[in-house]
């Protein structure tokens, strides 16, 4: 059956898409929807093809919408909230995960106070995950330079019940019991000696979507990796040329591959000689820098959810930058190309394979 | 008779209503009023805890409601509620707004 591939990007004035066919040559606009609202993240559910967006307005409050006719029109759920009594009020979402293929009802969304919630509805309302906000080590989270929030929501491929969940800054944690009870997940091997945990900021977190038991983890100041079985994190930074970055992607087909953009720390922008993706294909052991076709000398910035990928055979790469310009790569990042720009700062870019 | 006129992103909001005429002592009542006349606003006007939102600017004839008690603010027969979102912009937070100020508005 022939795939298309649909870019849902995210920007600070609405949500844009990107069509195109199999071939990912030619590249359709349509949008922007919700604008002025802010877009943190937008994503697509291959189970159901639902998509999902968090429309995170100033006025009238944040929303969380889906659609189901892939983007023609879009329904405002009944928002994530906190209990009555709570100490703190939803302000808005960061991250909308579709649930595991086991759980074809459940999405997860990661808010900004930093919680979890759960639909069991596709998507329609949303209940807090009550064992995650109860952890006494909650009080510890504080907010990184962009808000305290859970952007990250890692499901391992085979098992539904073990989830990661990233927390700026707060750190992971792990749930095996599919949200019953969670415990802190930080411990490294290999990194700094002057401490024994991964540090909380988290940046990103992704499982491999086929393969259980492997995780690759942007920190703010590291990348670590994670294999099947194992408890502790794997300090993966040597080869990339700067510590810090937001931007990573894991290959669908291969549990050995990832890509991420590093940014200098101080400047929050790509280094000399300019925006560059790094590719591993050894779980991180080394790095290859990838610029064919990107712009030479330019301090582009990636943010968080600025990079995916799609699920072709010949996986497409993808990612979108502050100064509203999305790159894409046809050839697992060999060579790349500019398939849009002048849009506004570019959020967020979710790869949608639709078959 | 109160009037309440909704504006810009409020009668998005309202599925492109303009305004409202109904009967209520006081602006609490009006908002109660609003809602049941267009329910979309609920979670528009307030949070999950009931709070009103921020960035939302309530005005009365031409007073800012919270110089008038806010909620409480008592009505009279002939009142003109506006329902605006406040002008706000920049990379800050809510908690960061102290104030809207607006020092004279011309409602067509």
């Amino acid at each position: 059956m022939t795939k298309t591939v649909t870019l849902l990007v995210g920007t600070k004035k609405g949500l844009f898409q990107l069509k195109s066919d199999a071939d990912r040559k030619k590249w359709a606009l349509e949008g922007p929807y919700g604008n002025p609202a802010p877009i943190h993240h937008a994503s697509f559910d291959p189970r159901d093809q639902s998509m999902y967006a968090a429309i995170n307005s100033t006025w009238g409050g944040s929303r969380l919408e889906y659609s189901r006719d892939l983007g023609k029109t879009w329904t405002v759920s009944k928002n994530p909230a906190f209990p009555a009594g709570a100490d703190r009020t939803f302000y808005q979402t960061w991250h909308i995960e579709p649930g595991h293929p086991k759980t074809p009802n459940v999405v997860w969304a990661g808010t900004e106070p930093a919680a979890l919630f759960k639909s069991e509805d596709r998507g329609e309302t949303w209940s807090l995950n009550t064992a995650l906000d109860d952890q006494p080590s909650r009080k510890e989270w504080v907010p990184g330079f962009g808000g305290m929030g859970l952007h990250s929501i890692a499901i391992d491929a085979a098992d539904p019940k073990f989830m990661q969940v990233g927390i700026s800054v707060g750190g992971v944690y792990t749930t095996k019991d599919g949200g019953a009870s969670w415990t802190r997940d930080n411990a490294q091997k290999g990194g700094p000696a002057d401490r024994p945990d991964v540090f909380g900021c988290i940046h990103k977190l992704l499982a491999h979507p086929k393969t259980s038991g492997v995780r690759f983890m942007r920190v703010h100041l590291e990348v670590y990796w994670r294999d099947p079985g194992e408890t502790t994190w794997t300090f993966r930074t040597p080869g990339l040329p700067s510590n810090f970055g937001f931007a990573a992607a894991i290959h669908p087909h291969d549990a050995k591959t990832a890509w991420c953009i590093p940014l200098d720390d101080a400047k929050r922008t790509a280094k000399e000689p300019g925006i560059a993706v790094y590719k591993t294909t050894d779980r991180g052991a080394t790095w290859t820098r990838q610029d064919a076709g990107l712009p030479k000398g330019a301090p582009l910035e990636s943010l968080r959810e600025g990079m995916d990928n799609d699920d072709f055979d010949d996986v497409g790469v993808y990612f979108g930058t502050a100064n509203g310009d999305v790159y894409a790569s046809r050839d697992e990042g060999k060579s790349w190309e500019r398939i849009w720009q002048y849009l506004p700062y570019v959020t967020s870019v979710h790869a949608a394979t639709i078959v | 008779m109160i009037t309440v006129l909704l504006h810009g992103a409020w009668r998005n909001f309202a599925g492109g209503a303009r305004e409202v005429r109904l009967d209520a002592p006081t602006l609490r009542g009006v908002l109660e009023g609003l809602v049941a006349a267009h329910p979309s606003l609920r979670e528009r006007l307030r949070d999950e805890h009931g709070k009103l939102r921020p960035h939302l600017a309530l005005f009365v004839n031409d007073e800012d409601a919270r110089l008038l008690g806010g909620e409480d603010a008592t009505l009279k027969d002939g009142d003109i509620v506006h329902v605006i979102p406040a002008l706000s912009g920049g990379n800050i937070e809510p908690s960061d707004v102290r104030a809207v100020v607006i020092t004279r508005v011309v409602f067509s």
